[in-house]
């Protein structure tokens, strides 16, 4: 039996005196709570990091040597206020695509990038501009560019696509990014490697599988996790470049 | 009740309902969407889309958290009823706050790709065989997909349509759904989070739901084992001198059903405890206007036959009664639906008014 002193609640009907402040309270409540909920959940938020377009820089345009990794980069040769010589730029297309179809015939041979710089510390990529507009040959002989090796090096950190990673996410490293970085690898986007330890200076890594090879699938199950890496570490530039053995891919606790 | 269907009956209080909702639900995403960034300082900061995604996602998830506490905390005191009142606008709410963060994610994470966006979704990531990576997104998809299905049918045109018992059934998928979105979020964002608030409030949050639900099944069966009776042909009810007009008792009886019993000007009546809308404890109501009034959504019925009053169609089995000495017992054998049954006259002795009186 519903206790007959207690206020009774026909939805169609007015409200009880007796409920009104009842109610009054638990809707107070539910106001306050949710906004309250909203701004604690909204300021726990993590930094993303520093990784950003550099729109602010404008359209840059450079010269350089192109070269595959495979993963196609450029080993600026001229560069202007923002690039300076020396610089390696990885390259990638628009959203989650690659460039592979205009940089391999230039593979060794001087070419003009033009695009947007995405940087995250001294981690360089330029997103090309559309056609010949991004990629072009350019008259020339393309001077010898060093790749100086490193030796081998069993290394602990994140596998991640180096598009998202380098800003054009934030975040854009993580599981809750996985699934993202999986689908900007499989369009072609560069995979960077990031040490916990720094190698040489840099913690960031162009990552490909062994001998010129792009980064086996079987590495993609271990993307946005903490793993330990082996490979073969040389030197383009101001890049790392971590030729993985793919068997060696482990996931850390 | 309806007698034809028209998408919203407003009322008063249906009106108060979804403004207060609303009020509630906009505070959350304007300080989530427009404070927060000016708290958290981050230069560069955060994507937008990824923002909106996420107050997006910590809005529906909050929504749907307090939509799954008013359930037991109804059944817990009473008082909480009003919240039930209304309670599926509060859902189609959600849903929609739901898909909002849904679409912030797949034209974000899943777009600028050569495929398409939501095939991406189910194939970008396919470590089904781990946990640490594990494609989230997917329950995400599955709670979605069922929340779109429950709103859906939310209207009462679908419950009678399936009938409320399927309806009822379909609706219960509302609890794998919430564990779907609990795993969304843990093998998500929660991967991820460095900052610890938002696990915390997580937490606290499922934990009060289940906590809940674990407290209104408790309290239920303790209420069950207080109403059980036994008995082959008849069972006994309750003494008559208890009873109070306008008001029910309530009895488990021995086949699982139960049978309200209702004292209205002096006479008893037995209807089903259930409501034909939604299943709501009839018993738990009380007489207004000669009409047995459920607690949960104000459907009313004639006690003495089980129908509601006309133009209105719905009915509830009746049950019949009888007096042996004091004791009013009922026959356990439900009448059909709508079946009028003579109401059992009680001696003025015995009778109790709604104050709780016993006339002279």
């Amino acid at each position: 039996m519903s206790k007959p002193e207690k206020p009774f609640f026909v939805g169609y009907l007015p409200v009880q005196q007796a409920l009104r402040r009842w109610l009054l309270v638990v809707c107070a409540l539910f106001v306050v709570g949710l906004t309250g909920i909203g701004m604690v959940m909204g300021t726990a938020q993590d930094d993303p990091g520093p990784g950003a377009f550099r729109f602010d820089y404008g359209r840059q345009t450079v010269s350089g040597v192109v070269e595959l990794t495979p993963y196609p980069l450029v080993r600026v040769t001229v560069g202007n206020d923002r690039i300076k010589p020396g610089t390696t730029l990885m390259l990638v297309g628009q959203g989650k695509s690659n460039v592979d179809a205009r940089a391999v015939p230039l593979e060794g041979q001087l070419a003009k990038v033009s695009g947007i710089v995405l940087q995250r510390g001294e981690l360089n990529m330029l997103q090309l501009r559309g056609g010949a507009n991004g990629l072009a040959a350019e008259e020339g002989e393309a001077p010898p560019q060093d790749s100086i090796p490193l030796g081998r090096w069993k290394l602990a950190g994140e596998i991640c696509d180096g598009k998202c990673l380098a800003g054009a996410m934030r975040p854009g490293r993580g599981l809750a990014h996985k699934a993202c970085a999986n689908l900007c690898l499989i369009g072609g986007v560069p995979p960077v490697f990031v040490s916990s330890q720094p190698v040489d200076g840099s913690e960031f890594f162009l990552v490909t599988g062994p001998d010129g090879t792009a980064l086996p699938k079987s590495a993609y199950d271990a993307i946005g996790q903490f793993v330990s890496i082996e490979g073969e570490v040389e030197r383009r530039g101001d890049m790392l470049v971590l030729s993985i053995d793919p068997d060696s891919v482990e996931v850390l606790d | 009740m309806s007698v034809k269907y028209i998408p919203v009956q407003w009322n008063n209080n249906k009106w108060l309902y979804d403004g207060v909702m609303l009020v509630g639900v906009g505070l959350f995403l304007y300080v989530f969407l427009n404070a927060s960034p000016s708290v958290l300082g981050y230069e560069p900061p955060i994507n937008p889309q990824v923002h909106n995604a996420r107050a997006f996602g910590a809005c529906a998830f909050a929504m749907l958290t307090v939509i799954l506490c008013i359930g037991p905390l109804a059944r817990l005191d009473e008082r909480f009823l009003p919240l039930l009142y209304n309670r599926r606008h509060f859902g189609v709410m959600t849903v929609f706050v739901a898909i909002t963060h849904a679409s912030y994610i797949i034209d974000w994470y899943f777009a600028f790709s050569m495929s398409d966006k939501y095939e991406a979704l189910l194939f970008a990531n396919t470590s089904y065989g781990q946990l640490a990576g594990f494609p989230f997104e997917i329950f995400g998809v599955f709670a979605l997909v069922v929340l779109v299905i429950l709103a859906a049918t939310s209207h009462d045109f679908w419950m009678k349509f399936l009938t409320p018992p399927v309806w009822k059934r379909i609706h219960y998928l509302i609890y794998p759904a919430y564990l779907s979105v609990v795993a969304h979020i843990s093998l998500g964002i929660l991967q991820d989070q460095q900052a610890h608030a938002f696990t915390v409030i997580f937490i606290i949050g499922a934990l009060l739901v289940g906590l809940l639900h674990l407290l209104a099944a408790l309290s239920e069966r303790k209420r069950d084992r207080a109403l059980s009776a036994e008995g082959v042909d008849w069972v006994e009810v309750a003494d008559v001198s208890s009873f109070r007009d306008g008001f029910a008792k309530i009895r488990l009886l021995p086949n699982g059903e139960r049978v309200a019993v209702y004292l209205m000007d002096g006479r008893l009546s037995a209807i089903s405890n259930a409501c034909a809308h939604q299943n709501g404890p009839l018993g738990e109501g009380r007489i207004i206007d000669c009409l047995v009034t459920c607690p949960w959504h104000g459907f009313q019925y004639d006690v003495r036959n089980g129908r509601s009053p006309a133009p209105f169609t719905e009915m509830v089995p009746t049950y019949n009664l009888r007096l042996e000495g004091s004791s009013v017992q009922v026959d356990p054998k439900a009448n059909p639906p709508g079946t009028p049954v003579d109401p059992l006259q009680i001696p003025v002795a015995y009778q109790m008014t709604k104050n709780g009186e016993v006339p002279a």
